[in-house]
């Protein structure tokens, strides 16, 4: 429960997280624009993102219980299997299903375009691996 | 006198809410509770196997009124994220003096604070480390840190946890971070801080922290020693998004304001 249907998730949604996003979108070539979509009590964020050489499309949902819930990000654009993907080319960005402690996720603190940063860089390791072999962040061994 | 709004009768929150219902200050205690007690839960509760399949809400109201039969209990058996059952949780919040947060999930924890802040009440939250190693108890105020101004903070500057990631590249291996229970013995000295730390906070002290955490063993890369107890005072944070002021409309505009702001962004 929250996000679409209390107060206190549609007041998030209002004075937080849909500015971050227009803050983000400003300026911003029509084509990376992050484009929002309700469906049911979640909300979807679509968008490009071009970490390198290549474009993936990539979508980005916050579940009823967000922002305590961490959003899912998915890469639409068929990917090679990596050792950092979920299943449905989830990206394993916040250790799912982890305790406070361990989880790199923090609800006070990150807004839903850190998840769009996250995927940014979980792609510009993926373009390295691609070529490599290597993914370049350790911590994510 | 006092009444408490307690969530959680499992095997910390039972033993928080046995020590605080025996408190001649409380008066009242209404506890939220969806569980059934289950036979996995025998080594580390009150009750025997016979009570297998019945309410933990009913256990635990049975249990206090043995030795407090004046002591009016009124339970919720009911997930504290049901959205269909918050009036009657919000009503409870309302009418009480002090929280008692004994869940073990974030969402949950997250959603207590809100209710607490909602309706201006104090309120505690204890928590086992995976395997018994230690604990902490957290206070939170009217006006102070809320919780996730705390776990925001403990998040980058105390680790309790030193175990492997998951090997997500192998779906099918042993997750690694599976939680370790802890024993009885680890849970009861955590749950009886916990409560000792309540009765102390519905008297009206200052414990002097907002959070306490106390290594229970000396474990590599994480406690250097054991019992020596850590406390932490942490302020509110201005830029918290969770406790922050947001400036909205309420009720009918701010469905308005928000359908308005999401049509703008499903055209970019």
């Amino acid at each position: 429960m929250g996000l679409l249907d209390t107060e206190a998730g549609k007041r998030r949604l209002l004075c937080v997280e849909i500015p971050a996003v227009e803050r983000y979108n400003e300026g911003r070539d029509p084509d990376f624009k992050v484009q929002v979509v309700r469906g049911g009590s979640a909300l979807t964020l679509r968008y490009r993102l071009m970490p390198c050489h290549n474009v993936y499309l990539l979508e980005t949902r916050l579940h009823s219980g967000y922002p305590t819930v961490p959003p899912e990000t998915r890469v639409l654009t068929p990917l090679r299997h990596c050792p950092h993907l979920l299943e449905g080319q989830t990206l394993c960005l916040w250790r799912q299903g982890s305790t406070r402690d361990s989880s790199r996720w923090d609800p006070a603190k990150f807004t839903c375009v850190f998840a769009i940063q996250a995927a940014w860089r979980w792609l510009a390791c993926y373009e390295v691996w691609h070529e490599t072999g290597e993914w370049p962040l350790p911590e994510a061994k | 006198m006092s009444t408490v709004f307690q969530v959680g009768a499992g095997s910390g929150g039972m033993v928080v809410l046995d020590l605080v219902c025996r408190d001649p200050a409380v008066r009242q205690v209404v506890l939220v509770e969806p569980d059934v007690y289950q036979s996995h839960n025998v080594y580390r509760h009150y009750f025997g196997p016979r009570e297998v399949g019945r309410r933990k809400a009913d256990l635990a109201a049975g249990w206090v009124k043995q030795f407090r039969s004046d002591l009016d209990v009124t339970t919720i058996v009911a997930d504290l994220l049901d959205p269909t059952r918050q009036g009657e949780i919000e009503a409870a919040v309302a009418a009480s003096d002090l929280g008692i947060c004994a869940v073990d999930n974030e969402p949950a924890k997250y959603h207590f604070d809100a209710l607490m802040r909602t309706h201006a009440k104090p309120w505690s939250l204890g928590e086992v480390l995976s395997g018994g190693i230690g604990g902490w108890v957290h206070v939170f105020r009217p006006g102070e840190a809320c919780y996730g101004c705390v776990a925001s903070h403990l998040q980058r500057t105390v680790s309790t946890d030193n175990s492997p990631p998951p090997d997500y590249a192998n779906p099918q291996a042993a997750v690694a971070e599976t939680r370790i229970p802890a024993n009885k013995a680890a849970i009861n000295v955590v749950a009886s801080a916990h409560a000792t730390i309540t009765l102390g906070l519905l008297a009206g002290a200052d414990p002097g922290f907002t959070s306490l955490l106390v290594p229970m063993a000396k474990v590599d890369g994480v406690f250097a020693e054991a019992w020596r107890p850590f406390r932490f005072r942490i302020p509110r944070s201005p830029e918290c998004l969770i406790c922050g002021a947001h400036h909205a409309p309420a009720g009918e505009d701010l469905d308005v304001a928000l359908d308005q702001a999401l049509a703008r962004l499903g055209h970019e």
